[in-house]
């Protein structure tokens, strides 16, 4: 028997890591891997709430998939926007583009 | 019509004011027929409403006013009402301020042909007269304040009339905030009045002081007030300075405000109030002291003056010092009967000095003037006839009603006020002599001048010999003959007075007419010794007896100098600090000075904006856990 | 512990450990090849939750797709030719540890301190399909076209974004 809260646990573990992620690497791409990592935090958080609190209508499944469709745009966009960046810049890592300052 | 129609008599000018206004500039002769019009349809209503009152009128039956009153606003359960008021005064002062507003629109068509704006004068003239008329009718005081701002305005559009002038607009900025200062005084008054009765109706109000409902020092604090607003309306000593000052505006205008409109407002407030004024304490001492003192210092500052309206000025200063020793002595009668002559003889007055100034170019320096009566017989005339009215001789209206005032000053107060009175008129005999000899007799001064000086025509003839009949025969109305002859229950005392007295009947005292006689001789006596041919030898020398006092004289007990002095330490040093805390703390600490802040306060932040993805990503995850940190403390 | 525990078990601590992996790893090739291992953990959590839906539409999009497109922007961003080792943490790592750690143990002590209405105690039962489907193109029917559109235009808007311009290098 897993109890709620479990899946809660690993959700925020995965979440804090996707943090961490975002806030520490310098690659771009790693960036985004690291939202990806917390998008799946949220997903899991969602289905275990549909199906822990409200298996009838289990509406936490269907935000997930919203989740995973708006993910899947956003890694479409943010890619084409790291490319365009690379291609103008030669570099890739977030912390080397700071134009838009005073 | 009956008398309770007496609101058209102020609707008519009013309306005509807004025509005048909207169109006057495009009509033919730019509507000054119109405005004569409108004023003349009042002062032809005015005998309607005259002879309904007299039907009406019943002094053994009580029935001694007419009260008509509509709702005019209400909020909760506050009442307001207005309407009008009609006894014995307002009747007293429909008849003045309609027949002399006539005479005066009828001279201005003369006087003040060729001027610009000549519509607008005929406009203003129009509301001027409209709102003296609402005034004297108003029931409540919240009404009459309303018409004696009217009142206030018109005068200062009037004043300024020429204000290309700068000596024009500063004499109308004067004229205004001085009565204002009075004003604000009359505006505390009513709302004293109103806070103690809860009414702003003044029998009203008169029935609750009779009761003893109100009373004491509030009474006689909120009285002080009011008398204050009458103080600044008429002129009386400190607030006198503006009305010389007010001969800067065209001379119709000085005869409108002098004699009829203006500046008997305040005579006709404290007589309309008296039985206010007689419960409050002494504030009748007050009235009289102040009027003595009022026709004391301008009787002595007249002397002096060289200019013809100046002269007159002052003279209207004094004379309505003599109606606030009247009203202080309790005689509503009589203050209302001096009101009346003097409208008269002073408004003749007043347009006869137009008529001369007019026919001399605008010269109206007495030193430039002199044997003008050989040249200009009818205005010198009236002007003489109206000169012998004001020195108080009889038969003429003056006597009549100064001796009155003698009369009831003598009985209501010590020998004191009498004696001081009786050389006021003395002086107001010597200076109207003089002014007239100056004027009308002695040799040419200025033959230029002279030659080009011609009779006015009958445009403004008309008015001066209609306005001196009235000065010859305005006093008869005092016997109870006459009055009666008129349709009048008796002679003036007879049918003006309030409620707590009795009316009485007229009767001669043959020693104190003899007296009043005496002493206007004296006073006529002693200007003609000086002033004989026009001869200025004898005036000279007493000038140099005493510089000193002369130089008080000429200027004007140095009541200008004083306030000059006062505004200028007192209210320019005060505006001195004011512009510094403004300057310093205000604008360069307060406005400038929190701007800056701003400036280098954003100037410091924008650092914060390294542009750098991480740190905005660290911004909000920050963001988040104090949130949720702050969440769980609000939650535990 | 049953047999679902185990499992649970193992999968938990796997999940856990790749996408440590993915955030600490030096070699952004293997954080890629950890993040496929993660994505797929947590597509194992849907099937022991027993929405078996989602699971596979996990494996396919995010196994699938993403991670290749993730493969193929970093072949096409390539860098450190030179082979030099690069610092692969910012400045602000060590403050990353402090607010991740933070957040972590805000979020699991509000998750276990929570008192939950249901019985949480219990496994799901199996979650039928059609539930989902009544669910999605019925109630969120509207939303669904909505998405559809969001999906549209994003790739329109990736392909004008990464289109080679005349004049680019």
């Amino acid at each position: 028997m897993v109890p709620l809260e479990n899946y809660l646990a690993l959700s925020a573990i995965l979440f804090s890591l996707g943090v961490y992620g975002v806030l520490a690497r310098r690659n771009a791409i790693l960036v985004l891997m690291a939202v990806e990592l917390m998008l799946n935090a949220v997903s899991l958080n969602f289905i275990a709430f549909a199906a822990y609190l409200d298996p009838e209508r289990i509406t936490g499944a269907v935000f997930a998939i919203f989740v995973i469709t708006v993910a899947a745009a956003e890694v479409g966009l943010a890619l084409a926007i790291i490319i365009r960046l690379y291609r103008n810049r030669a570099t890739s890592n977030v912390d080397e583009v700071a134009t838009l300052k005073w | 019509m009956g008398a309770e129609q007496a609101w058209l008599l102020a609707a008519i000018p009013a309306g005509m004011f807004l025509v005048l206004v909207l169109f006057g500039r495009y009509l033919p002769r730019q509507g000054d027929y119109l405005g004569i019009l409108a004023i003349g349809a009042s002062f032809v209503l005015f005998f309607p409403v005259l002879v309904d009152f007299l039907d009406f009128f019943d002094a053994e039956e009580a029935r001694l006013a007419i009260h008509e009153s509509i709702a005019w606003s209400e909020v909760g359960d506050f009442h307001l009402r207005m309407g009008i008021y009609i006894d014995p005064i307002t009747i007293v002062m429909f008849g003045v301020v309609t027949s002399v507003s006539l005479m005066v629109n009828i001279f201005s068509v003369g006087y003040m042909k060729g001027e610009p704006r000549y519509w607008w004068f005929f406009a203003v003239l129009q509301l001027f007269a409209a709102s003296m008329l609402l005034l004297v009718m108003a029931d409540n005081l919240l009404l009459l304040y309303i018409s004696w701002e009217l009142v206030g305005v018109c005068s200062f559009l009037l004043i300024g009339f020429y204000w290309e002038k700068r000596s024009a607009t500063e004499a109308a900025k004067k004229a205004f905030i001085t009565t204002r200062i009075g004003d604000v005084g009359l505006l505390i008054g009513i709302i004293l009045l109103w806070r103690e009765t809860g009414t702003f109706e003044i029998q009203e109000i008169i029935h609750q002081a009779e009761e003893g409902l109100i009373g004491g020092n509030m009474l006689f604090l909120s009285m002080l007030f009011v008398f204050l607003g009458c103080m600044g309306k008429s002129a009386q000593v400190p607030f006198h300075v503006w009305l010389p000052d007010a001969m800067e505006g065209p001379t119709p205008v000085s005869a409108l405000i002098h004699a009829a409109t203006m500046v008997v407002a305040g005579v006709y407030l404290t007589a309309r109030l008296l039985p206010l004024f007689e419960h409050a304490g002494g504030m009748l001492m007050i009235i009289t002291i102040v009027g003595l003192v009022t026709a004391l210092l301008s009787g002595f500052i007249a002397f002096a003056q060289t200019d013809i309206k100046k002269v007159l000025a002052y003279s209207t200063v004094g004379q309505l010092g003599f109606m606030f020793v009247a009203l202080g002595s309790g005689s509503v009668a009589v203050a209302m009967f001096h009101l009346m002559t003097h409208a008269f003889f002073k408004a003749l007055l007043f347009l006869g000095s137009g008529s001369v100034i007019h026919a001399t170019h605008h010269n109206q320096e007495m030193d430039k003037l002199g044997g003008l009566w050989r040249k200009m017989p009818i205005t010198g005339t009236t002007f003489f006839i109206g000169c012998l009215a004001l020195a108080g001789l009889p038969p003429l209206a003056g006597f009549w009603s100064k001796d009155e005032i003698l009369l009831v000053t003598r009985d209501a107060w010590t020998v004191w006020a009498f004696v001081l009175l009786a050389f006021a008129a003395i002086c107001t005999a010597f200076y109207t002599t003089r002014l007239f000899i100056r004027t009308f007799l002695g040799p040419v001064r200025d033959q230029q001048v002279h030659d080009h000086t011609h009779e006015s025509g009958f445009i403004m003839t008309g008015p001066l010999i209609f306005l001196a009949v009235l000065a010859c025969l305005g006093g008869f109305v005092i016997f109870h003959e006459v009055g009666e002859a008129l349709g009048f229950p008796g002679g003036i005392t007879e049918f003006v007075f309030l409620p707590p007295h009795e009316p009485h009947e007229y009767e001669i005292d043959w020693a104190l007419a003899g007296a009043s006689l005496v002493i206007a001789l004296i006073g006529v006596w002693f200007g003609a010794f000086m002033y004989w041919n026009g001869s200025l030898a004898r005036s000279t020398r007493l000038a140099e007896w005493n510089p000193g006092l002369y130089a008080l004289i000429t200027n004007k007990f140095y009541f200008d100098d004083m306030y000059q002095a006062v505004i200028d330490k007192g209210l320019l040093g005060f505006s001195y600090v004011v512009a510094w805390f403004d300057r310093y703390v205000v604008n360069d600490t307060g406005v400038d000075g929190s701007a800056q802040v701003t400036g280098y306060g954003g100037y410091l932040l924008k650092f914060l904006q390294t542009g750098r993805v991480p740190n905005y990503a660290m911004g909000i995850a920050v963001g988040v856990v104090g949130l949720a940190i702050a969440g769980l403390a609000v939650t535990l | 512990m049953n047999a679902t525990e185990v499992v649970w078990w193992v999968f938990a601590v796997a999940t856990v450990a790749l996408s440590a992996g993915v955030v600490f790893s030096r070699s952004v090739i293997h954080s890629a090849i950890f993040l496929i291992g993660s994505l797929g953990g947590v597509g194992a959590m849907y099937v022991i939750l027993t929405v078996e839906f989602l699971a596979l539409v996990q494996f396919l999009i995010y196994g699938g797709a993403v991670t290749v497109l993730i493969l193929l922007a970093l072949m096409l961003t390539r860098q450190s030719v030179s082979g030099e080792p690069e610092k692969v943490t910012g400045v602000q790592a060590p403050f990353g540890i402090l607010v991740g750690g933070l957040l972590m143990a805000i979020l699991i002590g509000s998750a276990v301190g929570t008192d939950w209405p249901n019985d949480v105690d219990d496994t799901p039962t199996n979650i039928p399909i059609e539930t989902i489907s009544e669910q999605l193109f019925d109630t969120f029917g509207v939303p669904f076209i909505i998405a559809s559109v969001l999906l549209l235009v994003a790739l329109v808007g990736a392909i004008i974004l990464a289109r080679q311009e005349e004049g680019d290098a």
